[in-house]
């Protein structure tokens, strides 16, 4: 009985501590379903899915939000993986838009629901040098609808152009900004490039 | 040590098992605060108007509907009408938008006809676009058709063609005005974020008819004022966000934050010459591109409209509806005069000055080496100060175009150096015959002066 109580003690101190604490933050509402494989992907499908992560938050390292236009965890540590908040980061919600695969030789289309907790494999840095099957760089001034401009830090696709030059860009940007529609002039910031998708239907 | 029995270690073990459940179930019910069941997201829409076309040029109006995500992954169920008019007033006329195959440019489309889009006078429409799925509707501009989309035909128009840009033949500036290392110190700038993340300056700033340049420091929440008695600080309370700023006649200073976790809409808020707060007003557009000191108030350029919205008149803020009822093409100057701005394609630039609804002078840029965006355009005298963006891939300067009915007075270049992130179309501030510039360095912020009085 000495043992048991012991024991349990310490387990229950430890499964308190931060791992479990995380686990019980907004991931516990996420799920881990296979997901939905695809033969269309068009740009404004794309625009709808990124438009409803709009004020879901921001997640360093997520990728699992829902639709009630709220940050459920706003005042995350910046930086954190295991805050465990709510959103997306940039990379992560440009994955989930851009239906690609947790597989980086795999081209084909997934749609990724928004309570499906995946960030996928790439960082910024990665889409901005095309890694991924998926993916591919493209000159900034042809760069459209629902392509993207990343930097070594940051990526946001672009909602559409605008009338001064600059873009509308959809982004998880960062954690007391979270994520929404903003205008960016990222096209003609030389630490940016131009990233695309492959095969868009419509 | 004693070997434990195997009473001990069948106690321990189940001691374990029992405290890792009931420590989850503690930070469950501790943590129970799971979000709400979801909603739908709003119905949004993507238009950009041809402002400014040229004589004979067919006009096609593309708009994209933005609602809810689909569960079977598709677009939008959309549709939705233009309500045209030839000229800027009379009634309107109802066109049904197609639906097409591609988005890229926006789904759905109307081609006007010839009599409305060639109309020497111009054009003015509204749409109505619907989602078939919830019902909803959204008005884009919001103002309808008491502030419709206008847009005016290149008339008389100066052609000007800038060639391929030559990187590396920047100008130096006349004046540093303000050097300011970064820190939090008075006389120091702030800066956020990290080396992973990408860091923030001050993001915007504005000078006064003295010569004073301002600088918006939200990291500090603050405002500082860089004079010739020197440097003075006031306390603004402002979120951080990188928000656009400017100063008033009298001191009124104007802040406009972008959306934050906590407040998903843009805001204006005001703020007295002591920084103590007058009022914040929500903007009635989701985005904003630039704030500008108007005749009458402070006064943005928003999107989805496109428009440009006064967010206050004589001193008292305007409500979404009363912005949205009061949008113009162009950003409104002195004695009736606007100027309207539409960039087109890689490296077209189209301006005009209006006054009211007619089209005074014009000018139509094209560059070899593709245009970014737009960071200010002013009338100074009888000619116009254009600063843009020329970019390629790995390279960019701002190019300073003073403009007259002949073509370009003067022209410069102006290095792009910006480490630190600022407000999107904030960079440039003219004041009298100065043109002062924001920029960064690794050590820290710097306006510049460049005097554009140059004659040809």
């Amino acid at each position: 009985m000495k043992a048991f109580l012991i024991a349990f003690g310490v387990a229950v101190v430890l499964a308190g501590a931060t791992g479990a604490q995380a686990y019980h933050r907004f991931w516990a509402n996420c799920n881990y379903e296979a997901p939905t494989f695809m033969t269309t992907m068009t740009r404004d499908a794309a625009q709808d899915y990124a438009n409803a992560a709009r004020y879901e938050g921001y997640q360093w390292g997520g990728g699992c939000w829902n639709y009630d236009d709220a940050d459920a965890y706003p005042y995350d540590a910046p930086g954190d993986p295991s805050a465990h908040g709510e959103g997306g980061d940039c990379s992560g919600l440009t994955f989930k838009t851009w239906r690609e695969s947790t597989d980086e030789w795999r081209d084909g289309r997934y749609y990724w629901r928004a309570l499906r907790n995946v960030h996928g494999p790439y960082t910024a840095g990665d889409f901005k040098n095309g890694l991924g099957a998926p993916n591919h760089v493209v000159a900034k001034s042809t760069a459209g609808v629902m392509d993207a401009f990343a930097s070594a830090t940051h990526i946001g696709m672009i909602f559409t152009r605008s009338l001064y030059g600059g873009d509308q860009i959809v982004e998880a940007k960062c954690e007391a900004c979270g994520t929404n529609i903003f205008y960016r002039t990222y096209r003609s910031d030389p630490s940016y490039g131009g990233v695309a998708r492959w095969g868009w239907t419509g | 040590m004693r070997r434990p029995g195997i009473r001990s270690l069948a106690g321990g073990a189940a001691g374990i098992v029992a405290g890792v459940i009931g420590g989850i179930a503690l930070t469950s019910t501790s943590a129970a605060t799971g979000p709400p069941m979801p909603a739908v997201p709003g119905l949004d829409a993507v238009h950009v108007p041809p402002v400014l076309t040229r004589p004979g040029e067919p006009v096609t109006l593309r708009y994209a509907i933005v609602c809810a995500p689909r569960d079977d992954g598709e677009p939008c169920d959309g549709s939705g009408s233009i309500y045209a008019r030839a000229g800027q007033s009379g009634p309107f006329g109802r066109l049904d938008l197609k639906r097409g195959e591609d988005s890229g440019e926006g789904r759905y489309f109307v081609e006007l006809p010839s009599e409305i889009a060639s109309s020497r006078d111009g054009f003015s429409y509204y749409a109505v676009l619907r989602d078939g799925t919830s019902g909803a509707t959204i008005t884009v501009p919001a103002g309808g058709e008491t502030a419709p989309q206008r847009s005016f035909p290149l008339r008389d128009v100066t052609e000007i063609a800038l060639g391929v840009h030559a990187f590396g033949r920047d100008r130096a500036p006349d004046e540093r005005v303000v050097a300011a290392p970064w820190g939090s110190e008075v006389g120091e700038a702030g800066l956020a974020g990290s080396r992973e993340l990408g860091f923030g300056g001050p993001s915007s700033f504005d000078v006064a008819p003295d010569g004073t340049v301002a600088v918006l420091d939200q990291v500090n929440a603050r405002v500082e004022r860089w004079s010739h008695a020197g440097v003075k600080a006031t306390n603004v309370e402002v979120s951080g966000g990188l928000a656009d700023f400017a100063l008033e006649p009298g001191g009124t200073m104007d802040v406009l934050e972008p959306p934050s976790r906590m407040t998903p809409a843009p805001v204006l808020r005001s703020f007295r010459g002591d920084g103590t707060p007058r009022w914040a007003q929500r903007l009635s557009d989701r985005t904003w591109a630039k704030l500008a000191a108007g005749p009458a108030g402070p006064t943005v350029q928003q999107q989805p409209s496109e428009q440009w919205l006064p967010v206050a008149e004589h001193g008292a803020a305007l409500g979404q509806a009363a912005q949205a009822g009061r949008g113009r093409p162009g950003r409104p100057f002195t004695n009736g005069r606007e100027v309207v701005v539409e960039r087109i394609g890689a490296g077209e630039l189209r301006l005009a000055e209006l006054v009211g609804n007619a089209p005074m002078r014009s000018w139509r840029i094209t560059s070899a080496t593709p245009l970014g965006e737009v960071q200010l355009v002013e009338p100074h005298g009888n000619r116009l100060v254009v600063v843009t963006k020329t970019y390629t891939d790995d390279r960019s300067d701002y190019l300073v175009l003073v403009l007259d009915r002949s073509g370009i007075a003067a022209s410069f270049a102006v290095e792009s150096l910006e480490w630190a992130e600022s407000a999107p179309l904030a960079r440039f501030r003219l004041a009298g015959s100065s043109l002062y510039r924001l920029g960064s360095t690794r050590a820290g912020l710097f306006v510049d002066r460049f005097d554009v009085e140059v004659s040809r």
